[in-house]
């Protein structure tokens, strides 16, 4: 830290020398005023913390250094063991996130490093009239592929916002990624396995390990989803991802997709279905993952320890909507027209309506105390699972300090609240975001 | 025998071999180093053209420092044989409950098996270096 403050001093003085320079040979005002002008270090440039809290992590991004794993271009860490990346907020600027741009985020240490596809098989067993394996081979070449852009986003994406802060991944809001899924419909390869009557959940396991004892949520990674749920019939066992195979910290060699829901029943490096004649009873169903069973999962730290709260499964993801440009790093200047960009998606639909709202001086936290908002323009429809761009165009009026917030409807009519939630595990996150700008002076 | 029964015999033991098999046979996992930190992966050709492995290198390994003090050789032994500490340094301040509550589920629900003289010197360390009016930059 010394050193890093030591560093931008030395900065500082090399930008005064060459500002006296450039004083004396153009004959401008005094050295001292150039100086001031030229000494302020932009805010993107500024130190990090080595942790945010108690207050709301500040930043759209969590905190961590940025790091380079194989297939992937430089993310944000937030562990090693198990591996847990976040994406870069400009890589949202497209509906699309690159395959070495998508984010990570791995439950158990003992993670795939290599698959070889001549054994490995995708077993459907349980309470099924036929087991069945399927190698790669047989998925690409037995079945028709289809394909659907969905958003993947982690239960617990923002949980850096929530107020207290609540234990867990501090993600900020780069556990999200939409991409082109290509492989089989679920349904198919359930039907080829004959699944007998009295079956009532369908259960997804990986190729991943963990080193607690068996039984215990530390051993293994398990999703189920109820047979009676209709979204089984949008599941795609995908081998390819934006057109590619999917990155092993991905999901090699397929991945469950579950569109529209949050990415924990996404299982990556899927081996195993299994179909269950009872309720799944595992930590990662019975304990984990689990919100309030109340309007946006919201509750209270009293109501927790009070002990009643009902909670069901978490499912679909709410209504949300980033503002991903202009990120607030660097001054724009008054009269200057400039395009504000994000991305919208919803879980339970296309987002058909996007509202931007910008306003002088006020505060981030408290959020808006007037709200007038202007429809922003909706880019292409890539389905109702997808990352859905927009745009508007905006002339900064004069000099000063604005806030500038983007809010989202979807088909079924939901629409971002200014109200942010919350629940032990940090989950459901949707609250209107908003981005800070500073304008200056065009002369 | 009829050429029928070679075959059905071939795949019964076909079948017998491949449940026999270990289940994760099929693969290499968990392997993590330290020694590519901070390096740009180099795309290097794979080296097998006809075989069906698909591989990568190692997941490279970010360990944080820990804050000195009784304790934190207990942490570092105890808290990551299934994690990393990041989880612990990730973590924003937290108040004291929260980190004995922590300390808790990892014994009793996730299986830890900490010793009972040593849970309360790992949650007074988390509680002295990561709580609410204790942690420092």
């Amino acid at each position: 830290m010394n050193e890093r403050r030591e560093l931008s001093r030395r900065k500082l003085l090399h930008i005064a020398s060459i500002a006296a320079g450039v004083a004396e040979t153009r004959g401008f005002g005094s050295v001292e005023k150039l100086f001031a002008q030229q000494s302020e270090v932009p805010a993107n440039e500024k130190i990090l913390p080595t942790f945010t809290g108690p207050s709301q992590n500040p930043y759209w991004n969590s905190i961590g250094p940025v790091v380079q794993y194989p297939q992937k271009s430089p993310l944000v860490l937030l562990t090693d063991r198990p591996v847990q990346l976040e994406t870069p907020r400009h890589y949202f600027e497209n509906a699309f996130t690159p395959n070495e741009a998508f984010y990570v985020r791995w439950h158990l240490d003992e993670i795939p490093n290599s698959v070889d596809l001549a054994t490995w098989r995708l077993s459907i067993e349980g309470n099924v009239e036929r087991l069945l394996k399927f190698s790669m081979g047989d998925l690409t070449s037995k079945f028709k592929p289809v394909s659907v852009a969905a958003v993947n986003q982690c239960s617990g994406n923002s949980r850096g916002k929530f107020q207290p802060r609540v234990p867990g991944g501090q993600w900020g809001h780069g556990a999200m990624g939409n991409a082109k899924w290509t492989g089989v419909p679920l349904r198919e390869l359930l039907v080829a396995a004959k699944i007998k009557e009295d079956a009532l959940f369908v259960q997804f396991q990986g190729l991943d390990k963990g080193k607690g004892p068996e039984g215990h949520g530390s051993h293994e990674f398990l999703k189920s989803l109820d047979l009676k749920n209709p979204v089984l019939d949008e599941c795609i066992v995908a081998y390819a991802m934006n057109d590619e195979p999917l990155p092993m910290l991905n999901g090699f060699p397929v991945r469950l997709i579950v569109p529209g829901y949050f990415a924990t029943y996404w299982m990556k490096s899927l081996s195993w279905i299994r179909v269950l004649e009872k309720p799944d009873e595992n930590f990662w169903m019975k304990t984990g993952y689990r919100v309030p069973d109340t309007p946006r999962g919201n509750t209270t730290p009293e109501d927790v320890k009070a002990g009643n709260v009902k909670t069901v499964p978490i499912s679909r993801m709410p209504v949300r909507s980033f503002i991903i440009t202009p990120d607030g790093a660097t001054k724009l200047v008054a009269q200057l027209p400039l395009t504000v960009r994000g991305i919208a998606f919803s879980g339970y639909g296309s987002v058909n309506k996007m509202e931007v709202s910008i306003n002088e001086s006020f505060s981030a936290v408290s959020g808006l105390t007037t709200k007038t908002w202007t429809p922003a323009d909706l880019g292409d429809d890539h389905g109702p699972y997808s990352f859905r761009t927009w745009s508007h165009t905006w002339i900064p009026p004069k000099p000063g300090r604005y806030l500038l917030a983007a809010r989202a409807t979807d088909a079924k009519g939901n629409v971002q609240s200014d109200e942010g939630v919350w629940n032990p595990g940090g989950y459901l996150w949707n609250r209107i975001e908003y981005q800070e700008v500073v304008v200056g002076r065009a002369s | 025998m009829k050429r029928s029964t070679i075959w059905f015999i071939a795949i019964l033991a076909g079948l017998a071999a491949a449940a026999g098999s270990l289940v994760y046979a099929q693969f290499d996992a968990g392997y993590y180093s330290q020694k590519n930190l901070g390096a740009i992966m180099q795309p290097a050709a794979p080296k097998d053209t006809d075989g069906a492995t698909y591989a990568v290198t190692a997941y490279p390994l970010y360990p944080p420092e820990l804050a000195p003090g009784p304790g934190r050789e207990d942490v570092q032994s105890y808290c990551s044989t299934c994690h990393s500490t990041r989880y612990i340094t990730m973590q924003p301040p937290l108040p004291p409950e929260t980190w004995a509550a922590e300390v808790n589920k990892m014994v009793k629900v996730m299986g830890q098996p900490i010793p009972d003289d040593v849970q309360p010197v790992i949650i007074k360390y988390l509680q002295t270096h990561y709580a609410l009016e204790t942690r420092k930059p």
